[in-house]
């Protein structure tokens, strides 16, 4: 049997991480045909510059950043928009519901739906809805998903601490709202 | 290794991003304490939480076909 020719072995390697390169774009455009045209136009800039992808290097976190700086492209400008996490103070879920007495913790986690949780997720502002996309979502190291982000490891751990914080946070509230827990007059955690 | 400490490096510790003596001070510290050892099953079970919810979405088969179609 004749060989694959070099950008068709290529595109079959890229196409092993369309599931992650999908999801991720789902979760950032929250639109499931808004997420299809960055994909394929991830995909169709990935072929386009594919010399410049070094062998033995990670491919899923090289056409990560492809999607995602064409995602940022395309939404220029709401960059501004991507802070406003600072509010949240130190929040966490776990010793929220240890002061609450709600034991065993881990039970409440096993009552909030699957979509409020993707909800929570999709409420972060982009900038750090895709450092959990990375490394929660799809098991990325700090590394590889600096490399996709384009930014120093450090930016990697505080977005994604910052992100924990409010994801934390939301889930909280929905689990007060839909009376999974009863909270304690609807109040945060002081910051710190 | 005080509760402090732990709870400063438990997020690396869930992400795996701690180096193999810091796991070990962890691993020593969780062995005896339960109160840190419940926090780091909530801190898994909540990671693994937002994975299987985000996770479930995969593209249509129609799109993986015409994308396959596309690109090979």
């Amino acid at each position: 049997m004749a060989e694959s020719p070099p950008q068709t072995a290529f595109a079959e390697e890229a196409l092993t991480h369309l599931d992650t390169l999908y999801r991720g774009a789902l979760r950032l455009t929250r639109d499931p045909d808004q997420a299809q045209d960055l994909v394929q136009e991830a995909y169709l800039r990935a072929i386009r510059y594919q010399h410049s992808y070094q062998q033995g290097t990670n491919m899923k976190a090289w056409l990560f950043a492809i999607m995602r700086n064409l995602f940022w492209d395309r939404f220029k400008g709401s960059r501004k928009d991507d802070v406003s996490l600072d509010d949240v103070g130190e929040f966490i879920l776990y010793e929220k519901l240890r002061d609450e007495g709600a034991r065993p913790e881990a039970d409440v986690l096993d009552k909030l739906a699957a979509s409020e949780v993707v909800k929570a997720v999709e409420q972060l502002p982009p900038l750090h809805r895709e450092v959990v996309l990375l490394v929660d979502v799809e098991g990325f190291s700090y590394k590889d998903a600096a490399q996709a982000l384009g930014v120093p490891i450090g930016t990697v751990m505080s977005r994604l601490h910052r992100a924990r914080q409010q994801l934390q946070k939301s889930l909280y509230d929905y689990a007060v709202e839909s009376g999974i827990v009863r909270g304690s007059g609807g109040q945060a955690v002081p910051q710190s | 290794m005080k509760c402090k400490d732990c709870e400063e490096k438990l997020d690396r510790f869930v992400d795996r991003e701690l180096s193999p003596t810091e796991v070990l001070e962890l691993q020593l510290h969780l062995e005896s304490c339960p109160d840190c050892t419940e926090h780091y099953d909530f801190q898994v079970h909540l990671k693994r939480l937002v994975r299987h919810a985000c996770e479930c979405d995969a593209p249509p088969q129609a799109f993986r076909d015409k994308l396959r179609q596309l690109l090979t």
